[in-house]
């Protein structure tokens, strides 16, 4: 018998369509022949519901309470096992989100099911994640019949499925249990810098900068373009060589410039989920096996220190 | 403490294409995961402000984690454990949680605090999984942390998309794992140097038939696709450049 497909999406995120289009797209790997069931999670989420089902054609189960207004990874893996608890064989997908990973460990013990997170791939039943920042793919097979897993944003595409019929909905109210954790609040964003967002040019730090001294060649370089700003990976934010403000990927901003340079930047996923939409990436990398060559359309293997100024200099004599 | 040992870099790393599993070169350097050594930082700032805590630091992983473990010693550990394990396959982290979580059920911690992902597999499911296992209430990818020892509880600030934090009260014991940036790890002081020199491991042997049920089997390692790769630009660093430019005010990027 075919696994059934279950879908998470917590409600009230701006790109929950897209994440669960997404997620849609994956199922159809796992299973050409049905359309997953999408639980939504959250409080007063009717309309949403409905939306959902309408424009992905997916049934639609929505678990509403008001403790689920908030992401709880307690509250929310309470909810999802009541709802799945009389179901044996399954797949249930969440999105590659701090929402989905710090939940699908807790639903996988609760299901019995293996847990595969990250996934980014997928072949006859095979789940391949990438490894030691996208030099690698690892390709897993799960040994149970129900797996939970977690899938990369931005690994399948978010297809909106043809003029489906609207899927059915169901309406599940729950109460707070008794938990251990409660979550408080959110809070925005503090670091946000508008000039990443509007930016035609982008020039990227990544650790292969090396040390702050050499930040100045990316201020450099990037002061050659209009427009222009300058990004960095994480671990250049986390090393004190740039704001936290100018961090892009998955903790940070989200970028799609017209011409993004990625300077010493390996290409872990969480990097790239931030900048691989851009128009025409360029990456500087003294490694010539490093994963952002995968993202990038032209690949320079050349280590940055030496080579950025070479290429200041190559500009400058161009417009003499 | 919940440290795990990775290489220094994937440089030295390759697969073996019979067996699709890891080689790791001669020349590879070992070292602390950096999300742990955030996540240790922050250990050892709590016990600085609550004095008498004691950190253990627990490493599972072959013969050649036990340094990594002396090296959280050396960091200002009071306790290192090494529960050896070399499996003839892949360990999901199921598997690792599942073995911390034995190490850990019936000795009292107050706190279990580990880096929230490895920078080799990149999972981001040790700790969670070590939280269900012992019926613990978790928080990850925690960028702020602030104890409430009178009520027993933690708020811990976890960092989600976009730069936005959630705040999540758990009550003690609980499990923290920790993103980068929460602090600056330290380096050894001389004294937790020369006192770590001491210092025996608790060393713990774990065989094969001690584990439970593999629920993933990897079949494999491979290298991605190379159809995916970009245009490599060829040539000396100043035709490299010249080339640049050229596709450059192509593309009409530069005025």
């Amino acid at each position: 018998m075919e696994k059934k497909i279950f879908i998470i999406s917590e409600a009230g995120q701006d790109n929950n369509l897209q994440e669960t289009c997404e997620l849609i797209s994956f199922a159809r790997e796992l299973s050409c022949c049905q359309l997953p069931t999408i639980i939504l999670l959250g409080s007063r989420i009717e309309d949403q519901a409905r939306e959902l089902s309408k424009k992905t054609g997916c049934d639609t189960i929505a678990i509403m309470g008001d403790h689920l207004d908030l992401f709880n990874a307690q509250a929310y893996a309470h909810a999802i096992i009541d709802v799945l608890s009389s179901e044996t064989s399954l797949w249930v997908c969440l999105p590659h989100t701090s929402m989905g990973y710090d939940l699908a460990p807790l639903l996988a013990v609760s299901l019995s099911a293996a847990c595969v997170t990250a996934v980014d791939g997928i072949r006859d039943g095979t789940l391949s994640r990438s490894i030691y920042s996208g030099r690698f793919i690892m390709d897993i097979i799960p040994q149970t019949p129900t797996v939970v897993v977690t899938v990369l944003p931005g690994a399948f595409e978010s297809l909106e499925p043809e003029i489906p019929l609207p899927g059915t909905i169901r309406i599940v109210r729950t109460h707070l249990p008794a938990l251990k954790s409660r979550t408080l609040g959110v809070q925005q964003a503090l670091h946000r810098d508008s000039t990443l967002k509007d930016a035609e040019v982008i020039v990227s730090a990544g650790r292969g900068v090396g040390k702050k001294e050499n930040m100045d060649l990316i201020l450099n370089l990037a002061a050659m373009f209009p427009k222009s700003a300058v990004g960095a990976s994480r671990p250049v934010c986390d090393s004190g060589w740039l704001e936290y403000r100018h961090q892009i990927g998955t903790t940070g901003q989200t970028v799609a410039p017209k011409l993004y340079i990625a300077c010493g930047i390996s290409g872990a996923i969480q990097h790239l989920s931030g900048m691989n939409k851009s128009e025409t990436i360029i990456a500087i990398n003294i490694d010539p096996n490093a994963a952002i060559f995968r993202v990038a359309h032209i690949c320079i293997v050349e280590d940055l220190v030496s080579f950025i100024p070479v290429f200041i200099e190559e500009m400058n004599n161009c417009s003499l | 403490m919940c440290i795990k040992q990775v290489p220094d870099s994937s440089d030295t790393l390759a697969i073996d294409e019979q067996s699709g599993r890891m080689v790791f070169k001669p020349s590879t350097v070992f070292r602390m995961n950096r999300y742990d050594e955030f996540a240790l930082e922050e250990a050892l700032l709590l016990k600085e402000k609550f004095p008498g805590t004691s950190i253990h630091a627990l490493s599972l992983g072959p013969e050649r984690a036990g340094a990594t473990v002396f090296r959280a010693l050396e960091m200002g550990s009071d306790h290192g454990i090494h529960l050896v394990f070399t499996p003839g396959m892949y360990a999901s982290p199921f598997i690792t949680a599942w073995f911390i979580a034995s190490y850990a059920r019936n000795r009292n911690y107050d706190l279990i605090i580990t880096g929230v992902m490895a920078e080799d597999d990149m999972a981001c499911q040790t700790g969670q999984f070590i939280a269900s296992f012992l019926d613990l209430p978790c928080a990850t990818s925690v960028i702020s942390t602030e104890f409430q020892p009178e009520g027993g509880t933690v708020i811990a600030d976890r960092e989600i998309e976009g730069g936005c934090r959630i705040s999540v009260q758990l009550e003690m014991p609980a499990v923290l794992t920790i993103q980068t940036g929460i602090n600056t790890p330290r380096y050894p002081s001389l004294s937790n140097v020369m006192r770590a020199r001491t210092q025996p491991l608790e060393v713990i042997k774990i065989e094969e038939s001690d584990l439970p049920e593999r629920r993933e089997i990897c079949s494999g390692l491979r290298l991605p696709d190379s159809a995916s790769l970009g245009t490599f630009i060829s040539g000396s660093s100043r035709e490299k450049a010249g080339k640049l430019l050229h596709i450059l005010h192509e593309k009409a990027y530069l005025c």
